[in-house]
């Protein structure tokens, strides 16, 4: 059965991707390798796990305002997450989205404030559909 | 949001391809931030200058602008690059990633940036004052710049720090309300702590914060006194562990003479108290190995000021360093330039240290070099070089820093 939550859509795109998890603040910047995707962050629990075309749900945008420079050169390379569901987006991560969108027309929808269940509920490995625009997220 | 007349003009392309870019990035980001309106802009300083963050993503997009007549509006800054632009090939990096960085520099250069390749413009070229808007990335400067200053930025990041310095505008919202600006964590400094802090003690503070604040505003209280080099550690700690793009330090800063000032008159939602145990707790936590030989010695993160290259020469009081340590002393060109005509670039190179300018560890590649063992007195250093540099780290004051580069090991050990 279907589970649907409600939160705020920050950035556009509808998608249907596999979720990876971890709860707690992520930056770009030496957080993944733009060639292929994967986490370098030592500190990082999902160290050497893959975000491409994933739907990655974490806390919030930590560290380097060049994140969003790593995260281009991840979309073009066909590496970024497909979608990023935030507990907090900052500005620094419906700005990837953003730019994704102006320089590659690629849409990675970006959501935020879900209900607390969802954080609660989601687990790496779950299909995700999710609306960017409506701010809706369905754990198929 | 409300546009003027011009903006929306500029959002039809009517001014041109890179101004429609800029303004339809800015309104989008304005947009999901319930921005009123876009706001006038003294200066922006860039991120993604360097090859290592830009990438060639970062050179299509240079490119793509360049061709259509790019043209920045506002005095604009540059970040560290990935290249001594001087030195590179001193500094072992490969020959095709030192091109791929000039052609990001010659493409930067065509839209009329101001090439300080530095993560410091506020020592030099670009400084704003109290109160006025910037669009500023980087984030130990927008700590910086927020806080010491007292000017107002968001943490802009890549690509949206040049759509700022295309249009010279950025989306009023976040720190540039001054309601915003208010306190939200006190930090509780203890006096036998606050009364005399080294710029070691302020890098560890910075990192405490960052780690248990994230985003949110805090306000430090019972620190007697800070040099600017000392707040400039301050903000690159709780900026690396941490999201912290503005704080408040009470009788120091200028948003706080007072307690009830920076918190404009409301309460703090969590108090969190920084004593012996949390200062020695958090330096313990900054290091990922204690005692060794040392292959490297990193100074000047964020990049060195005058003040603080008087200081390391007078720890090095005219010792060498150990002939397997480098030490690596990072600056901006300003800097370098002065202290060489002071002599003193001179007597830290008749020391055996490296100077390294418009970039550092963190930004260059130095796969060459196979550090194992790094020791620094930077708090961004101690979180980021595990990553960058792919060693282990060794967070110390700046003394311990300057033996560590002269015995060649730190830690218990015999002399060689």
């Amino acid at each position: 059965m279907s589970k649907r939550f409600r939160g705020r859509g920050c950035a556009g795109g509808v998608c249907e991707a596999e979720a990876i998890v971890a709860l707690e603040p992520f930056g770009f910047w030496q957080g993944i390798d733009p060639a292929s995707g994967e986490i370098i962050n030592r500190r990082h629990p999902l160290l050497g796990a893959n975000l491409a075309g994933k739907a990655f749900v974490f806390t919030f945008g930590r560290g380097s305002t060049g994140n969003p420079g790593i995260f281009l050169e991840a979309v073009r390379n066909g590496v970024a997450p497909a979608a990023m569901i935030n507990v907090r987006a900052e500005p620094m991560i419906t700005l990837c989205s953003i730019l994704a969108e102006e320089f590659y027309g690629l849409r990675i929808p970006v959501i935020d404030r879900l209900e607390a269940a969802f954080y609660a509920t989601v687990k790496s490995g779950d299909r995700l559909r999710v609306d960017g625009a409506t701010g809706e997220v369905e754990i198929l | 949001m409300k546009l003027t007349d011009e903006e929306r003009s500029n959002l039809d392309g009517t001014g041109g391809e890179p101004l429609r870019i800029a303004t339809q990035v800015l309104v989008k980001l304005g947009d999901s931030y319930d921005a009123e309106r876009l706001v006038p802009i003294a200066s922006a300083h860039l991120v993604a200058c360097s090859y290592q963050i830009a990438g060639e993503a970062g050179i299509d997009v240079y490119a793509r602008l360049v061709e259509a007549g790019a043209r920045v509006r506002v005095p604009t800054t540059l970040d560290p690059g990935s290249i001594d632009f001087v030195r590179w090939e001193a500094f072992r990096t490969p020959a095709h990633y030192a091109q791929r960085q000039l052609k990001i520099a010659e493409l930067l250069q065509a839209m009329g940036v101001i090439p300080t390749w530095t993560c410091t413009p506020y020592y030099a070229l670009n400084v704003p004052r109290f109160g006025q808007h910037v669009g500023w990335s980087e984030s130990s400067a927008v700590a910086f710049v927020n806080s010491v200053i007292g000017a107002r930025t968001n943490r802009l990041a890549a690509y949206v720090d040049l759509c700022a310095a295309l249009a010279g505008k950025v989306p009023y919202f976040g720190l540039h309300l001054p309601e915003n600006r208010r306190g939200q964590v006190l930090i509780d400094v203890a006096a036998q702590v606050g009364e005399n802090m080294r710029g070691e003690d302020f890098a560890a503070l910075g990192y405490f914060i960052g780690g248990l604040v994230g985003d949110r505003i805090p306000v430090i209280r019972g620190v007697r006194d800070a040099s600017v080099d000392q707040l400039k550690f301050l903000s690159a700690g709780a900026a690396s562990t941490g999201s912290v793009a503005l704080y408040h330090v009470v009788g120091i800063t200028p948003e706080a003479r007072t307690v009830d000032e920076a918190f404009q008159g409301g309460t703090w939602e969590d108090v969190l108290p920084f004593g012996r145990r949390e200062l020695q707790d958090t330096q313990d936590r900054m290091s990922t190995f204690r005692a060794g030989k040392v292959d490297v010695v990193g100074l000047g993160c964020p990049h060195a000021s005058i003040a603080q290259i008087e200081e390391y020469l007078r720890l090095l009081a005219g010792r060498r360093i150990h002939p397997n340590t480098e030490l690596w002393v990072c600056m901006n060109d300003v800097v370098e330039g002065v202290a060489r005509q002071m002599g003193y670039i001179d007597r830290l190179e008749a020391a055996g240290a490296r100077i390294m300018t418009g970039t550092c560890l963190n930004d260059c590649p130095l796969d060459a070099w196979q550090f194992r063992h790094l020791v620094t007195d930077s708090a961004k250093f101690a979180y980021y070089t595990p990553t960058t540099v792919g060693s282990a780290c060794h967070f110390t004051g700046t003394a311990q820093c300057i033996e560590a580069s002269i015995r060649g090991y730190v830690g218990e050990g015999h002399d060689e």
